[in-house]
């Protein structure tokens, strides 16, 4: 007769790796897009002194951090503080890959119950409007308008150009 | 039928609905182990009867056990001392009786006794509960809320003047007992509004972002009995299977928003109504048909759709393909005019008609833009098809304050 | 509406459905308190790779979980005592099914372990079951029975009932929901089409029910032919593993109604699946449904057909075009299958005697005599209508 077998789970350290790297990347780019985007910066700038928030995945990482101290924006690393204010959390490593992939981006991630929020709403939701903003510039149009609702079409063409060669730039460099 | 990439349903509560459903309350909490209820419920339910219909329905429920010092929305401090209430008298379940304020006073007061909780705020966001709580029967006396099966509860610090939101499947009821006597007494104007909430939730569960197949299901067929009862309901109050249709069409609305999420109309409503203290069921009414017209370009399918739950073949029939969506928005300014027109203008129609205790505008024209900023924060915004910012908030509350449908060529377009 | 006597519903299971579903079971596990969960699958009912897919969505979890994959047909009463003895020993918290037969078998463990039975062989279908038991997960597999969301669990030709049987959660992934085996999709799908069928046409009106046969109805009639001809096509067999699901928490009066009751006897004899029993034995069912009544055929034809034509039939004429729908879909698939779904009961090589048997205990019910006219009708097929007069 069969027996019942023990088993630990695996490790995905491929899939983790890419994970750790996106969220890293993503953390540098929404400290650039604060220096480079009118918008993000407007949006920080109605945040609290001190404001701090994580994106990263469930049950234990990987994380990124992001905060505001003296009014400036910066990553703060892939260690989770003691305190935040939005704790975004993809609820596994392989929806953290959709995530981070750009296969869904952030909004239509939380539409689809892949992510818990934590934290007070109005704060969370400016969160979401700077991945949303910060996504436009990442993306190629083609996927970054199937990742947020409305491309801002708006936008001059400046904005996009100027905007996205600063944020690349200062997110690899790390200004 | 469309299958999302990903979805979620879920509403575990165990409906009963009848026109003597309260009579199987006794054998349900015997199911489940309790004998001794705490019975919540607010000074306009009691005071209407209700308790007295559901004490006699239920077999005689001890006098002091029964509370009705739920105010209207919900208060900490309440919430704290019916815990205390329940613990002094080592009660086994809750019986929640009355409208979404009474709903969410009982669920908070549900957390505070079954984790032993000091400060239910350690409790608030989404996923801190891990366990079962005690039972809790939800009797609805609103057909509207829908927060008898919903998973969410909203607690408000007066005093530290905050809003603390609950989330989690384990708040769902673990029954709902629908039953016609609990609404036979609410008036037309309020039956007008709250029905117009359930519509409105209905309505937005097509649309939002979260949509699904089952979630679609039930929004379908809730339209269908709102529609066709709520008329029936404001004319003649004591008609019990309109009575009984509404709360069941409410009920459904409920299972398939609180699993779809809501949008546009609940994102201004809520923000209209704690700029303006307009309540919540006027504020969907108002807003409902701008919600359908702001989002028409990315859902006209899913409109269109409704139209058959809601005016039926024939009049699904005669209208052409291209005209559906259109006429679903029509047929809802419609019955707005019929419950203004049954209500002796109480129902308004535009947010400038809307008038205060005392008769006076309740929504002057200049509060728009805190009411457009307010909408801001609030996160239903989310689940919206199409994308709003300050200037669509303000641009849509425009229209809906002169009662005029939508510019939408105006509707910025992604 | 009229509401006569009392309307209830309960579905006590959260449904989820999609693309990685299966990497969500650790937070959905968490969010109900568990966290060591023993997987029961079976190996003759669980598709090539798919307990591998099951293990390999815990990746990056930390979890510890149990894996028994020796459920077989024997349905044996000893294998649950067994598995109740190392749920004890080895402190497993949670019970994850994959597949139907798994399924079953998941139930009634959950009952033992949950009630703290002494030995489970004491287990009768009069057992009571008041009360809730244990997490309880069900993974859809290709080739569902449909009743892994419902309240039943039949194990070792006995039937348990309860409310709280019902699992607290079904996830639904496509590379679960697709398969090699078309005829194994066409009977999964045909179970769940014919079991929404009787919970949406089943009268008193129930809106709750409805809901759900309603999408499960959509589902089949849009997706399972497409499934049945590539098995493998994610998009119409995640589409049949959903409506699978819905048909189970739609599950009308207990599984009290005719073509389920039809569908779980004669499979029993081996013969062949639910499913293909009751796709068999739809026509007949129907048309018995139009001649003695207690059933509603007219709504039927909204989930049966597009709105438009639904509005554009006249009232009259809805209960006849719902069943003509209904057959046609049936007979469609039959003979796409061919071999795989026998029209007849003759085809199926059931013995004569047999049917005798069947018959017998098809006739204990209070429905009794209309059961047994119908499945006579199956025996050879011949027309129900040829022989009404
Ligand atoms: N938890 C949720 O899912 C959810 C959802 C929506 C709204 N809500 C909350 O619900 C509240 C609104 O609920 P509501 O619209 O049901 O109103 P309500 O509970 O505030 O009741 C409105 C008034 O009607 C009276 N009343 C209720 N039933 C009556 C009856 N049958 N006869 C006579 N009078 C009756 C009440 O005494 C009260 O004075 C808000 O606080 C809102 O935040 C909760
Ligand atoms: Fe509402």
């Amino acid at each position: 007769m069969a027996r019942v077998r023990e088993i630990s789970s695996g490790r995905k350290p491929l899939k983790r790796a890419y994970v750790a790297m996106f969220l890293w990347f993503t953390g540098r780019a929404i400290q650039a897009a604060a220096k480079a985007d009118n918008q993000v910066k407007s949006e920080f700038e109605a945040l609290p002194e001190n404001f701090t928030f994580s994106l990263g995945c469930l049950p234990d990482g990987p994380w990124m951090v992001v905060g505001k101290k003296n009014g400036v924006v910066k990553y703060l690393g892939g260690k989770l503080p003691e305190k935040q204010h939005v704790r975004l959390a993809i609820k596994n490593l392989d929806a953290g890959f959709l995530i981070l992939s750009f296969q869904e981006s952030t909004a239509l991630a939380t539409t689809r119950n892949r992510l818990v929020t934590d934290g007070e709403v109005p704060y969370a939701l400016a969160v979401i409007r700077i991945l949303d903003i910060v996504e436009v510039y990442l993306l190629p149009k083609i996927i970054a308008s199937l990742a947020v609702k409305r491309y801002p079409k708006h936008w001059s063409v400046a904005r996009k150009l100027k905007g996205r060669i600063a944020i690349y730039t200062r997110a690899l460099l790390g200004l | 039928m469309l299958l999302p990439d990903y979805y979620e349903f879920c509403c575990r509560v165990k409906l009963i609905a009848g026109h003597d459903a309260l009579e199987k309350i006794p054998e349900l909490l015997a199911a489940k182990g309790a004998r001794k209820p705490l019975i919540i419920t607010d000074k306009g339910v009691a005071g209407a009867g209700l308790v007295d219909i559901v004490s006699r329905a239920a077999g005689k429920l001890d006098p002091n056990l029964v509370n009705d010092s739920v105010p209207p929305d919900s208060d900490l401090k309440v919430v704290h001392e019916l815990a205390k209430l329940y613990q002094e008298n080592a009660c086994d379940a809750l019986i929640a009786v009355g409208g979404g304020s009474v709903m969410d006073t009982a669920k908070g007061v549900n957390i505070v006794v079954s984790e032993n909780a000091t400060d239910l705020m350690a409790f608030s966001g989404v996923g801190a509960l891990k366990r079962p709580l005690k039972p809790l029967v939800a009797v609805p006396t609103t057909a509207g809320t829908g927060s008898e099966v919903t998973q969410v509860a909203v607690i408000k610090d007066h005093d530290k003047h905050l809003k603390m939101a609950f989330g989690s499947y384990f708040l769902l009821p673990d029954i709902a007992i629908l039953d016609s006597r609990m609404t036979l007494t609410m008036p037309p104007f309020i039956t007008a509004m709250t029905g117009m909430d359930a519509m409105s939730h209905a309505v937005e569960a097509c649309y939002c972002l979260q949509k699904n197949p089952l979630s679609d299901a039930h929004a379908l067929a809730a339209v269908s009995l709102l529609y066709a009862y709520l008329p029936q309901a404001v004319n003649n109050p004591s008609d019990r299977d309109a009575r009984l249709s509404m709360a069941i069409g409410a009920c459904l609305a409920g299972m398939a928003f609180s699993n779809s999420m809501v949008g546009l109309v609940h994102n201004l409503g809520h923000a209209t109504g704690s700029v303006c203290g307009v309540p919540h069921g006027l504020c969907m009414a108002i807003l409902l048909p701008y919600g359908l017209e702001y989002n028409l370009h990315k859902r006209e399918e899913a409109i269109a759709g409704l139209l058959l739950s809601m005016a039926g073949p024939h009049i699904y029939k005669e209208t052409p393909e291209e005209q559906r969506a259109q006429k679903v928005i029509s047929l809802i300014r419609k019955l707005n005019d019929d419950l203004h027109a049954k209500t002796g203008g109480r129902h308004a129609r535009s947010l400038s008609e809307v008038k205060d205790r005392d008769g006076k505008p309740a929504v002057p024209r200049e509060a728009l833009p805190q009411i457009a900023q307010a909408a801001l924060l609030d996160g239903a915004s989310v689940y919206n098809p199409e994308e709003t910012d300050y200037e669509d908030n303000l641009m849509v509350l425009e229209a809906a304050w002169e009662g005029k449908p939508l510019d939408r060529a105006k509707v910025k377009k992604g | 509406m009229k509401v006569e006597s009392l309307l209830s519903f309960t579905c006590p299971v959260k449904m989820n459905s999609g693309n990685k579903v299966l990497e969500g079971l650790p937070f959905e596990l968490a969010g109900l308190n568990a966290a060591k969960p023993l997987i029961l699958a079976s190996p003759n009912d669980t598709p090539p790779k798919a307990i591998k897919i099951l293990l390999s969505a815990f990746g990056d979890s930390k979890m510890t979980f149990g894996l028994f994959d020796g459920i077989d047909e024997a349905e044996d009463l000893g294998t649950i005592e067994y598995l109740k003895n190392i749920c004890q020993k080895d402190r497993y918290d949670a019970l994850i099914a994959l597949g139907g037969r798994a399924a079953d078998a998941a139930k009634v463990l959950n009952m033992t372990v949950s009630y703290k039975l002494p030995d489970a062989r004491l287990l009768t279908a009069e057992t009571t079951i008041n009360k809730p038991l244990g997490p309880l997960v069900v993974a859809i597999t290709a080739g569902a029975t449909g009743l892994e969301t419902s309240s039943l669990a039949h194990f070792g030709n006995r039937v348990y009932r309860s409310e709280y049987l019902a699992p607290s959660l079904a996830v639904i992934d496509p590379r679960l929901a697709v398969s090699q085996d078309a005829a194994a999709m066409a009977c999964s799908g045909l179970a769940a089409f014919a079991r929404a069928v009787e919970a949406h046409g089943a009268v008193p009106e129930n809106p709750f029910r409805r809901a759900y046969s309603f999408a499960a109805i959509r589902f089949i009639l849009e997706n399972l032919p497409a499934a049945v001809s590539n098995p493998g096509n994610r998009k119409a067999a995640l589409a049949v593993a959903n409506a699978a699901a819905m048909s189970g928490c739609a599950l009308a009066d207990g599984g009290n109604t005719g073509l389920h009751k039809i569908g779980q006897a004669f499979s029993g004899t081996g013969r062949g699946p639910a499913g293909m029993i009751m796709a068999m034995a739809l026509p007949y069912m129907l048309n018995d449904y139009k001649v003695n009544g207690g059933f509603d055929l007219a709504a039927l034809l909204h989930p049966l057909a597009d709105d438009d034509t639904f509005a554009k039939t006249p009232e009259s004429e809805r209960a006849d075009a719902a069943t003509d729908i209904a057959n046609r879909f049936v007979s469609g698939l039959q003979k796409t299958a061919g071999k795989a779904l026998p029209r007849t009961l003759k085809e199926t090589g059931l013995p004569g005697y047999l049917l005798e048997d069947l018959l017998e205990t098809l006739d204990a019910g209070p429905d009794g005599a209309r059961l047994c006219s119908v499945a006579r009708r199956m025996w050879d097929g011949v027309s129900p209508d040829a022989k009404k007069g």
